[in-house]
Protein backbone atom coordinates (compact mmCIF):
# COMPACT_ATOMS: atom_id res chain seq x y z
CA UNK A 1 0.00 0.00 0.00
CA UNK A 2 2.81 2.43 0.95
CA UNK A 3 4.56 1.61 -2.33
CA UNK A 4 1.39 2.52 -4.21
CA UNK A 5 1.07 5.82 -2.35
CA UNK A 6 4.75 6.65 -2.96
CA UNK A 7 4.28 5.87 -6.68
CA UNK A 8 1.15 8.02 -6.88
CA UNK A 9 2.70 10.97 -5.02
CA UNK A 10 5.93 11.00 -7.05
CA UNK A 11 3.98 10.60 -10.31
CA UNK A 12 1.73 13.55 -9.41
CA UNK A 13 4.78 15.63 -8.37
CA UNK A 14 6.50 14.76 -11.67
CA UNK A 15 3.47 15.97 -13.64
CA UNK A 16 3.23 19.23 -11.67
CA UNK A 17 6.97 19.91 -11.87
CA UNK A 18 7.18 18.87 -15.52
CA UNK A 19 4.23 20.94 -16.70
CA UNK A 20 5.52 24.07 -14.93
CA UNK A 21 9.06 23.92 -16.35
CA UNK A 22 10.13 27.14 -18.11
CA UNK A 23 10.11 27.34 -21.93
CA UNK A 24 13.49 26.89 -23.59
CA UNK A 25 14.98 28.75 -26.56
CA UNK A 26 15.50 25.55 -28.58
CA UNK A 27 12.26 23.68 -27.92
CA UNK A 28 9.84 26.21 -26.32
CA UNK A 29 7.32 24.35 -24.10
CA UNK A 30 8.01 20.95 -25.71
CA UNK A 31 11.09 20.48 -23.50
CA UNK A 32 8.59 19.76 -20.68
CA UNK A 33 8.40 16.20 -22.05
CA UNK A 34 11.78 15.64 -20.38
CA UNK A 35 10.01 14.94 -17.07
CA UNK A 36 8.30 11.79 -18.38
CA UNK A 37 9.90 10.44 -21.59
CA UNK A 38 13.42 9.55 -20.27
CA UNK A 39 11.87 8.04 -17.10
CA UNK A 40 9.55 5.86 -19.20
CA UNK A 41 12.48 4.72 -21.38
CA UNK A 42 14.57 3.94 -18.28
CA UNK A 43 11.72 1.88 -16.82
CA UNK A 44 11.30 -0.04 -20.09
CA UNK A 45 14.99 -0.99 -19.84
CA UNK A 46 14.69 -1.90 -16.14
CA UNK A 47 11.60 -4.07 -16.78
CA UNK A 48 13.35 -5.81 -19.70
CA UNK A 49 16.48 -6.38 -17.60
CA UNK A 50 14.42 -7.87 -14.75
CA UNK A 51 12.81 -10.24 -17.29
CA UNK A 52 16.25 -11.29 -18.55
CA UNK A 53 17.64 -11.78 -15.03
CA UNK A 54 14.60 -13.79 -13.86
CA UNK A 55 14.84 -15.91 -17.03
CA UNK A 56 18.52 -16.67 -16.32
CA UNK A 57 17.64 -17.60 -12.72
CA UNK A 58 14.96 -19.99 -14.02
CA UNK A 59 17.29 -21.56 -16.60
CA UNK A 60 20.11 -22.03 -14.04
CA UNK A 61 19.39 -25.46 -12.46
CA UNK A 62 20.52 -24.43 -8.95
CA UNK A 63 18.19 -21.43 -8.77
CA UNK A 64 15.27 -22.82 -10.81
CA UNK A 65 11.97 -21.95 -9.18
CA UNK A 66 8.46 -21.19 -10.42
CA UNK A 67 8.66 -17.66 -8.93
CA UNK A 68 11.36 -16.63 -11.45
CA UNK A 69 9.12 -17.65 -14.35
CA UNK A 70 6.20 -15.67 -12.91
CA UNK A 71 8.46 -12.67 -12.31
CA UNK A 72 9.86 -12.83 -15.87
CA UNK A 73 6.40 -13.01 -17.44
CA UNK A 74 5.01 -10.23 -15.25
CA UNK A 75 7.95 -7.91 -15.84
CA UNK A 76 7.85 -8.56 -19.60
CA UNK A 77 4.23 -7.42 -19.75
CA UNK A 78 5.21 -4.18 -17.99
CA UNK A 79 8.22 -3.81 -20.31
CA UNK A 80 5.77 -3.98 -23.22
CA UNK A 81 3.60 -1.25 -21.66
CA UNK A 82 6.55 1.07 -20.97
CA UNK A 83 8.18 0.43 -24.37
CA UNK A 84 4.90 1.31 -26.11
CA UNK A 85 4.65 4.49 -23.97
CA UNK A 86 8.30 5.29 -24.77
CA UNK A 87 7.52 5.16 -28.50
CA UNK A 88 4.29 7.15 -28.15
CA UNK A 89 5.72 9.93 -25.94
CA UNK A 90 8.89 10.06 -28.06
CA UNK A 91 6.83 10.42 -31.21
CA UNK A 92 4.72 13.16 -29.60
CA UNK A 93 7.92 14.98 -28.56
CA UNK A 94 9.49 14.46 -31.99
CA UNK A 95 6.62 15.89 -34.05
CA UNK A 96 6.96 19.57 -32.95
CA UNK A 97 10.76 19.49 -32.47
CA UNK A 98 11.93 17.35 -35.42
CA UNK A 99 8.96 18.06 -37.68
CA UNK A 100 8.10 14.35 -38.11
CA UNK A 101 6.23 11.74 -36.07
CA UNK A 102 8.65 8.99 -37.02
CA UNK A 103 12.03 8.47 -38.67
CA UNK A 104 13.83 5.19 -39.26
CA UNK A 105 16.99 6.06 -37.33
CA UNK A 106 18.86 3.56 -35.15
CA UNK A 107 17.28 4.47 -31.78
CA UNK A 108 13.69 4.57 -33.02
CA UNK A 109 14.01 1.46 -35.18
CA UNK A 110 15.58 -0.55 -32.36
CA UNK A 111 12.85 0.64 -29.96
CA UNK A 112 10.19 -0.53 -32.42
CA UNK A 113 12.01 -3.87 -32.75
CA UNK A 114 12.14 -4.13 -28.95
CA UNK A 115 8.36 -3.63 -28.76
CA UNK A 116 7.74 -6.24 -31.48
CA UNK A 117 9.95 -8.78 -29.66
CA UNK A 118 8.24 -8.10 -26.32
CA UNK A 119 4.81 -8.55 -27.92
CA UNK A 120 6.08 -11.83 -29.38
CA UNK A 121 7.26 -12.91 -25.92
CA UNK A 122 3.88 -12.04 -24.36
CA UNK A 123 2.10 -14.01 -27.11
CA UNK A 124 4.43 -17.00 -26.62
CA UNK A 125 3.59 -17.13 -22.90
CA UNK A 126 -0.10 -17.45 -23.77
CA UNK A 127 0.41 -20.54 -25.94
CA UNK A 128 -0.99 -23.46 -23.89
CA UNK A 129 1.74 -25.77 -22.55
CA UNK A 130 2.97 -27.57 -19.45
CA UNK A 131 4.35 -25.02 -16.91
CA UNK A 132 7.95 -26.24 -17.33
CA UNK A 133 7.75 -26.19 -21.13
CA UNK A 134 6.24 -22.70 -21.07
CA UNK A 135 8.90 -21.46 -18.65
CA UNK A 136 11.79 -22.91 -20.66
CA UNK A 137 10.74 -21.59 -24.05
CA UNK A 138 9.79 -18.20 -22.56
CA UNK A 139 13.17 -17.88 -20.85
CA UNK A 140 15.01 -18.73 -24.09
CA UNK A 141 12.89 -16.27 -26.05
CA UNK A 142 13.48 -13.54 -23.42
CA UNK A 143 17.25 -13.90 -23.63
CA UNK A 144 17.19 -13.79 -27.44
CA UNK A 145 14.82 -10.83 -27.53
CA UNK A 146 16.52 -8.74 -24.88
CA UNK A 147 19.87 -8.57 -26.66
CA UNK A 148 18.29 -5.51 -28.31
CA UNK A 149 18.18 -3.56 -25.00
CA UNK A 150 21.91 -2.74 -24.59
CA UNK A 151 22.27 -2.14 -28.34
CA UNK A 152 19.33 0.29 -28.16
CA UNK A 153 20.86 2.07 -25.16
CA UNK A 154 24.16 2.69 -26.96
CA UNK A 155 22.55 3.35 -30.37
CA UNK A 156 22.85 7.14 -29.97
CA UNK A 157 26.59 6.77 -29.31
CA UNK A 158 27.41 4.17 -31.95
CA UNK A 159 25.44 5.64 -34.85
CA UNK A 160 24.49 9.10 -36.09
CA UNK A 161 20.81 9.46 -35.14
CA UNK A 162 18.16 12.17 -35.16
CA UNK A 163 17.47 11.25 -31.55
CA UNK A 164 19.53 13.30 -29.08
CA UNK A 165 22.40 11.78 -27.12
CA UNK A 166 22.09 10.60 -23.54
CA UNK A 167 19.85 12.91 -21.47
CA UNK A 168 21.86 12.41 -18.31
CA UNK A 169 25.57 12.96 -18.69
CA UNK A 170 27.71 12.96 -15.58
CA UNK A 171 30.41 15.11 -17.21
CA UNK A 172 29.92 18.86 -16.71
CA UNK A 173 29.99 19.84 -20.40
CA UNK A 174 26.42 18.86 -21.38
CA UNK A 175 24.73 19.16 -18.01
CA UNK A 176 21.06 20.14 -17.88
CA UNK A 177 19.68 23.21 -16.15
CA UNK A 178 18.84 22.51 -12.48
CA UNK A 179 15.03 22.53 -12.76
CA UNK A 180 15.08 20.26 -15.83
CA UNK A 181 17.50 17.88 -14.13
CA UNK A 182 15.27 17.79 -11.01
CA UNK A 183 12.12 17.10 -13.07
CA UNK A 184 13.84 14.36 -15.06
CA UNK A 185 15.31 12.72 -11.94
CA UNK A 186 11.90 12.80 -10.24
CA UNK A 187 10.43 11.26 -13.42
CA UNK A 188 12.97 8.40 -13.20
CA UNK A 189 11.98 7.79 -9.57
CA UNK A 190 8.24 8.05 -10.22
CA UNK A 191 8.26 5.63 -13.18
CA UNK A 192 10.46 3.16 -11.27
CA UNK A 193 8.05 3.22 -8.30
CA UNK A 194 5.03 2.85 -10.61
CA UNK A 195 6.76 -0.14 -12.25
CA UNK A 196 7.53 -1.72 -8.84
CA UNK A 197 3.93 -1.30 -7.65
CA UNK A 198 2.48 -2.68 -10.88
CA UNK A 199 4.95 -5.59 -10.79
CA UNK A 200 3.88 -6.61 -7.26
CA UNK A 201 0.24 -6.72 -8.39
CA UNK A 202 1.01 -8.41 -11.73
CA UNK A 203 2.91 -11.22 -9.95
CA UNK A 204 -0.03 -11.62 -7.54
CA UNK A 205 -2.46 -11.92 -10.48
CA UNK A 206 -0.14 -14.45 -12.17
CA UNK A 207 -0.11 -16.57 -8.98
CA UNK A 208 -3.92 -16.42 -8.74
CA UNK A 209 -4.23 -17.41 -12.42
CA UNK A 210 -1.93 -20.40 -11.90
CA UNK A 211 -3.88 -21.46 -8.78
CA UNK A 212 -7.15 -21.23 -10.73
CA UNK A 213 -5.70 -23.34 -13.58
CA UNK A 214 -4.48 -25.96 -11.09
CA UNK A 215 -7.95 -26.16 -9.48
CA UNK A 216 -9.62 -26.49 -12.88
CA UNK A 217 -7.22 -29.30 -13.82
CA UNK A 218 -7.84 -31.16 -10.53
CA UNK A 219 -11.61 -30.81 -11.01
CA UNK A 220 -11.38 -32.20 -14.56
CA UNK A 221 -9.29 -35.19 -13.36
CA UNK A 222 -11.77 -35.90 -10.53
CA UNK A 223 -14.64 -35.81 -13.01
CA UNK A 224 -12.89 -38.30 -15.29
CA UNK A 225 -12.22 -40.60 -12.33
CA UNK A 226 -15.88 -40.54 -11.32
CA UNK A 227 -16.87 -41.40 -14.89
CA UNK A 228 -14.52 -44.39 -14.80
CA UNK A 229 -16.11 -45.93 -11.66
CA UNK A 230 -18.67 -48.57 -12.81
CA UNK A 231 -22.18 -47.99 -11.51
CA UNK A 232 -23.47 -50.99 -9.43
CA UNK A 233 -26.09 -53.06 -11.30
CA UNK A 234 -25.42 -51.41 -14.63
CA UNK B 1 1.04 22.93 -25.42
CA UNK B 2 -1.32 20.39 -26.99
CA UNK B 3 1.50 17.94 -27.71
CA UNK B 4 2.78 18.16 -24.13
CA UNK B 5 -0.66 17.58 -22.61
CA UNK B 6 -1.21 14.70 -25.04
CA UNK B 7 2.07 13.08 -23.92
CA UNK B 8 1.30 13.43 -20.22
CA UNK B 9 -2.37 12.47 -20.70
CA UNK B 10 -1.67 9.29 -22.66
CA UNK B 11 0.98 8.23 -20.12
CA UNK B 12 -1.25 8.75 -17.06
CA UNK B 13 -4.33 7.24 -18.75
CA UNK B 14 -2.42 4.13 -19.88
CA UNK B 15 -0.88 3.49 -16.45
CA UNK B 16 -4.23 4.08 -14.73
CA UNK B 17 -6.06 1.77 -17.16
CA UNK B 18 -3.50 -1.01 -16.67
CA UNK B 19 -3.53 -0.61 -12.86
CA UNK B 20 -7.33 -0.67 -12.86
CA UNK B 21 -7.39 -3.85 -14.95
CA UNK B 22 -4.87 -5.51 -12.61
CA UNK B 23 -6.88 -4.66 -9.49
CA UNK B 24 -10.17 -5.82 -11.06
CA UNK B 25 -8.54 -9.06 -12.25
CA UNK B 26 -7.05 -9.76 -8.80
CA UNK B 27 -10.42 -9.13 -7.13
CA UNK B 28 -12.22 -11.36 -9.61
CA UNK B 29 -9.72 -14.23 -9.20
CA UNK B 30 -9.70 -13.91 -5.39
CA UNK B 31 -13.47 -14.02 -5.09
CA UNK B 32 -13.90 -17.29 -7.05
CA UNK B 33 -13.98 -20.48 -4.91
Amino acid sequence: MSLGIAALVTLAATCVLGLTLPKTVEQAEYSRMIAIHPGIAWTAYVASSVTALASILWLWPRTRHERWDLLAGSSAELATLFTALMLITGSIWGRPTWGVWWVWDARLTLSALMLALLLGYDALRRVPAEPDVRARRSAMAALLALVVVPVNHFAVTWWRTLHQGRSLDLTPKDSLDGSFLAAMTLGFLAMTLVYAWLLVHRVRVARLEDARDDLALEAAIDERRREAIPVAGA
Amino acid sequence: MGYVFAGYGITIASIAAYAGWLLRRARSLSSKP
